[in-house]
């Protein structure tokens, strides 16, 4: 269902450091006007407004998006308050779905598949003895293995297991032909809940009734300490120390023992199996059995999820971080009209977005994420350009080309909620309680991240993406959202959350 | 890639309703020798699509004398699951493509693995 919200005013921002959107009544503030700014502002902005009318798409098969902005000319009523809007634009549904889920793949791709694929040769023996445990589980089981990493395919063959390279969101198996499903480490990877649900329908879709599905994902909770965000990049450390090494061999005895305590529950006679797996579960531990020592080299990038980007529940828009996509993309000088070209920078919002979304090559700590604020906010505190821009008086084309509000439908969306990132350094107090608070704000943020920072991986890693889940989350996402499973057990098994559910019968009326 | 899997896989390319079963076009075919457990043979054998595998196994030319039809009491009958066992199991198709019956689309097996992606626009 689409949530419908008019902002009926303008609100303002303030630019220096809570980032935080206020509503306000005036027309210029010099002071940040929230009683939550704790700031010593003097500088602000106007934000021009979103305004999203959609119709619920339970009754209709289709549903539009309407994107208003208030200031800019012409117009056409606003279907909720009556207010004139002035440029009220259209975009199918469709079209947004395509590019959450165009950006969701991409962000895999580039986090995921391709890290896994660089990686792969470096799995040796001892952090990828778990993978192949789990094929040699019960000899009297047919099991096939997939996974789309084919490095880590080839391997598995090498070892005889019947394996197939496959997307988990399209298993290329027949309904209902395994008795049992393993999904050890894999649906943490993908990067939005649907695609998360969408997974485990999949998998349920190829089990049979009374078939069992054991997932297993990274949870929040770790042993010593939680992962601030549910949201990370990982980087990938190609040097385990001894200790962690060590420590991999400890709890796999155990987690083989609990998928042979699933093999027993199910019916003796032999049966499939089906095993998806991308990373080691040795791999898993590393991570929760860093030293102190080791800490320094850990360097965890928490991100928005891309749910949270493309919500469009309570916004505000920055113009400079329309800005910001503005420098990205081939200078738009060109009037609003200029349909023809609308879709080629829908494709190009795709990369900007997701590069947004990406970690930047350099993070140190808060002040270095403000710093570049400045340099951009200089054109915009001009008042030439700042006063006319808000008023209805606009004209479209002041100043610098990219402060133009002439920009394409699709930039306007997707300079939407830029992700925030912060570092975060293990035993290391993130610095700045105002950026902190900002940060964990519930309000849309801004990422200072400045174009020059974010595009590409931090240097001399690979970041792996992954959606560490809190307790109970993946059961309620079984229950509420895949009526086809019923969870039968859950558990937490060192820093994993594992559920195991049965497939049932659904009967439709 | 086994008989027994190729038994499992469908197209899912998009749009596509009967991608089941996959043809095969194999290149390069090996039959090994894989122990034989009767156990395990009669109760795989329901879980079988049997016309699929009859089909796949002539495909291969490995279809020796493997009857159209299920043979009753096949349980018993240690000849006919020596049989089911070898065109199970010890025929592997090593090279060749499977092709979607009703798209034509071709997924390609190298080195033993059958690549089953899917490109973005047939999802």
């Amino acid at each position: 269902v689409w949530r419908s919200t008019c902002y009926g005013f303008d609100t303002v921002r303030c630019t220096v450091r809570c980032w935080r959107a206020h509503t306000a009544g005036t027309s210029l503030l010099s002071r940040c006007p929230s009683s939550r700014c704790r700031c010593r502002c003097r500088r602000v902005e106007r934000v021009p407004l979103i305004l999203i009318t959609g119709r619920s798409y339970r009754s209709e098969p289709e549903r539009e998006v309407y994107l208003q902005r208030p200031e800019e000319r012409g117009g056409e009523r606003c279907n909720l308050h009556g207010g004139r809007h002035d440029t009220v634009r259209r975009l199918h549904a469709a079209a947004w779905t395509n590019m959450m889920e165009e950006a969701a793949s991409q962000l895999e791709r580039d986090h995921v598949h391709s890290v896994y694929d660089k990686i792969a040769p470096y799995f040796n023996d001892s952090r990828y003895k778990a993978w192949p445990k789990y094929l040699h589980i019960n000899e009297e089981v047919f099991k096939l293995g997939c996974d789309v990493c084919r490095p880590l395919v080839d391997f598995a063959w090498s070892q005889g297991h019947e394996v197939q390279m496959c997307d988990g969101l399209h298993l290329p198996y027949r309904d209902g032909c395994f008795d049992a499903v393993l999904s050890i480490a894999v649906i943490h990877h993908l990067s939005t809940k649907e695609r998360r649900i969408r997974a485990i329908k999949e998998m349920a879709r190829t089990l049979q009734v009374g078939g069992r599905i054991m997932i297993y994902v990274w949870a929040m909770e770790q042993k010593r300490r939680r992962f601030e965000k549910q949201d990370i990049f990982v980087p990938w450390n190609p040097n385990p120390h001894s200790p962690s090494g060590f420590k991999a061999e400890h709890p796999a005895p155990r987690r083989r023992a609990a998928a042979q305590s699933v093999t027993e529950a199910i019916d003796n006679t032999d049966k499939h199996r089906k095993v998806r797996s991308t990373s080691s579960v040795a791999d898993e531990e590393d991570l929760s059995g860093t030293t102190p020592q080791q800490s320094t080299q850990r360097l965890w990038f928490f991100s928005r999820s891309l749910d949270s980007v493309f919500d469009f529940g309570s916004l505000s828009i920055s113009r400079s971080s329309s800005r910001d996509l503005s420098t990205l993309s081939p200078p738009t000088g060109e009037n609003e009209g200029n349909k023809a070209s609308r879709r080629g920078r829908g494709q190009r919002l795709i990369k900007q977005v997701s590069s947004f979304f990406y970690p930047p090559s350099a993070i140190g700590s808060e002040e270095d994420v403000f710093d570049s604020v400045p340099g951009l906010n200089k054109g915009q505190n001009d008042p030439g350009g700042n006063n006319n821009a808000t008023t209805t008086t606009n004209d479209n084309n002041n100043g610098p080309a990219n402060q133009t509000v002439s920009v394409s439908l699709a930039q306007e969306c997707g300079s939407l909620a830029l992700p925030d990132l912060v570092p975060f350094q293990e035993h290391l107090k993130p610095s700045g309680d105002e950026g902190r608070g900002g940060l964990q704000g519930e309000e849309q943020q801004q990422s200072t991240r400045s174009p020059q920072g974010s595009e590409g991986q931090a240097e001399g890693s690979c970041l792996r993406y992954y959606h560490v889940f809190r307790e109970g989350e993946l059961a309620e996402l079984i229950e509420n959202h895949v009526e086809e499973l019923h969870v039968k057990h859950t558990y937490f098994d060192h820093a994993n959350w594992c559920v195991v559910a049965e497939k049932v019968q659904v009967w439709r009326i | 890639m086994k008989l027994l899997t190729h038994n499992m896989l469908t197209s899912h390319v998009k749009g596509v309703t009967k991608g089941y079963p996959l043809l095969i076009k194999a290149t390069e075919v090996k039959v090994n020798e894989v122990d034989f457990n009767p156990q395990f043979v009669t109760r795989m054998i329901p879980k079988l699509e049997w016309s699929a595998l009859v089909h796949a196994a002539e495909e291969l030319g490995q279809r020796q004398d493997l009857p159209d039809e299920l043979v009753p009491e096949y349980e018993n009958n240690e000849e006919f699951l020596k049989k089911v066992h070898r065109v199970l199991l010890e025929v592997e198709v090593i090279e060749g493509c499977l092709r979607c019956p009703e798209s034509g689309r071709e997924f390609p097996i190298s080195r033993g693995i059958p690549n089953m992606l899917l490109n973005e626009d047939e999802v």
